[in-house]
C-alpha cells in the first residue's frame, strides 16, 4: 500500500484550506498568526493558454477511430475483465484510504463517544 | 550574551500555542494514540456541553507541509465517522487552552451546540468527476459543427500559422465543456441528492472538471449513497472519471457567520 497520491493531497488542499469554519469570525484577541506554508485552493481561469491547449488536444484527436475502438487502453482493460474492479478502485473513499494508511480500524478511532455510566 | 532582539525572537519561537482542529460534543473522549500535527498528541478543551479538539504547537514553527495537511484532515474525518464534528479551516492557532475555552467555546457555546445537533448522525461525501479528454473532445466534435470546422482548419498545420483559429477552437471547446459540466452536474445531483439531506456545489478547479459537489448524508443512508455513486460511475464509464471522497467531516456544510452578522 502506498501513501495517498498527489491527487489525494490536492483534494485535501481543496477542502481544508478552502472550507470549514474560519477562526477569525469567532476569536480576535487571542489569535496567533502562524506562518502557513502552502498554496491556496486553485481556481479555474479560462485563458488563451487554456484555449491553445484545448486546440492542440483536438488537433491530436484521431476521429477515424469508431466509438467501439475509441479508447484502446480502456477497452483493453474491460476485455481483460478489469472494468468492474477498476471502477470500484476509482471511487474508493479517500477517507478510508487515509485511515487504512494510518492503520486505524473501527475499534481504535481517534475520537469516540464516552461510555455512559453502567455501560462499562 | 545574546542581543535583546535575538532573545525576544527565540522566546517567540519557543512560545507554545494551541492549534484547534474542530469543535465536538462534550461527551467524547480522545484515544491516547491519536496523533495530530507534527505527530503530536491530541487533547480536548471542554466547556459546557461542547469541546475543542486541540494540539500544542510551537508558535515559531511554520505549518502546511503535506503531512500537516493530511494530519488535520485525517483526524477530523476519523472523528466525524463516530461523532458530530464542526471542522475548522486549517491553521487556527490560539494563545492558550484558556483562550480556547473562554474566547472560542464559552463565547459561541449555544451556536456551536446547535450546529453539532444538526450534524448528529451525518457525514459528508465529495464527488469529483473529470472528463476523459479524448472522449469529451469526440463528443464536442460531433455535436458542435463550428468546432469540427475549426479543427479541420488547424489540422496538422503549424501553430504559428493557425494561432487565431486555435484560440477560437479552444474557446469553442471551453464553452462546450462548460455547458456539459452544467448538465452533468445536474445529472449527478439528480442521481445522488435523493440519498442526501443537503447538497453543495463546488467550483471547478480544473478545466476538464465534469462535476464537484459535496453531499451531507445520514449514516443510515451511507450504503445507498455509495451504491448510487457506483451506478453513476458505471453510467459514465469511459467518459467521466469519477471519484468519491469520504465519509469525511462536514467541511462544506458548516457556515461561518459574517462579521457583525
Amino acid at each position: 500500500m502506498g501513501r495517498p497520491s498527489g491527487g489525494g493531497l490536492a483534494d485535501v488542499i481543496d477542502t481544508i484550506l478552502d472550507k470549514g469554519l474560519v477562526i477569525d469570525a469567532y476569536v480576535r484577541v487571542s489569535l496567533v498568526g502562524i506562518e502557513v506554508l502552502t498554496i491556496d485552493a486553485r481556481i479555474v481561469v479560462a485563458s488563451v493558454e487554456t484555449y491553445l491547449q484545448f486546440a492542440e488536444a483536438a488537433n491530436r484527436l484521431d476521429l477515424t477511430q469508431t466509438e467501439e475502438q475509441g479508447i484502446p487502453g480502456l477497452m483493453k482493460d474491460i476485455q481483460e475483465g478489469g472494468a468492474k474492479h477498476k471502477t470500484r478502485g476509482a471511487i474508493e473513499g479517500v477517507g478510508e484510504k487515509l485511515r487504512e494508511f494510518a492503520g486505524v480500524d473501527d475499534a481504535e478511532r481517534a475520537v469516540r463517544r464516552r461510555h455512559r455510566q453502567g455501560e462499562e | 550574551m545574546a542581543a535583546p532582539e535575538q532573545t525576544r525572537e527565540a522566546q517567540e519561537e519557543r512560545a507554545v500555542g494551541c492549534y484547534v482542529y474542530g469543535i465536538l460534543p462534550g461527551d467524547v473522549e480522545v484515544s491516547p494514540d491519536a496523533r495530530g500535527l507534527r505527530d503530536g498528541g491530541v487533547d480536548l478543551v471542554r466547556h459546557g456541553r461542547i469541546a475543542a479538539l486541540v494540539s500544542e504547537i510551537r508558535v515559531g514553527t511554520p505549518i502546511g507541509r503535506p503531512e500537516d495537511l493530511t494530519a488535520h484532515q485525517r483526524l477530523l474525518d476519523d472523528a466525524a465517522v463516530e461523532v458530530p464534528v464542526l471542522p475548522l479551516r486549517f491553521g487556527a492557532v490560539l494563545t492558550s487552552r484558556e483562550a480556547v475555552e473562554e474566547e472560542l467555546l464559552a463565547a459561541n457555546h449555544d451556536r456551536f451546540l446547535a450546529a453539532l445537533d444538526e450534524m448528529e448522525g451525518r457525514v459528508e461525501y465529495v464527488l469529483k468527476g473529470r472528463y476523459e479528454e479524448r472522449a469529451v473532445l469526440r463528443e464536442i466534435m460531433a455535436e458542435v459543427p463550428e468546432a469540427g470546422r475549426l479543427r479541420e482548419e488547424i489540422r496538422d498545420r503549424p501553430e504559428e500559422l493557425t494561432r487565431d483559429a486555435r484560440i477560437r477552437l479552444g474557446e469553442t471547446i471551453n464553452q462546450a465543456i462548460s455547458a456539459k459540466r452544467e448538465a452533468d452536474t445536474q445529472r449527478a445531483v439528480e442521481a445522488l441528492s435523493g440519498h442526501a439531506v443537503a447538497t453543495v456545489l463546488r467550483e471547478p478547479t480544473h478545466r476538464e472538471d465534469a462535476v464537484q459537489a459535496a453531499f451531507l448524508v445520514e449514516t443510515a443512508q451511507r450504503q445507498r449513497f455509495e451504491k448510487a455513486v457506483e451506478e453513476l460511475a458505471q453510467e459514465w464509464q469511459g467518459r467521466v472519471g469519477l471519484r468519491r471522497l469520504g465519509p469525511m467531516a462536514p467541511y462544506d456544510f458548516v457556515v461561518t457567520p459574517r462579521p457583525g452578522g
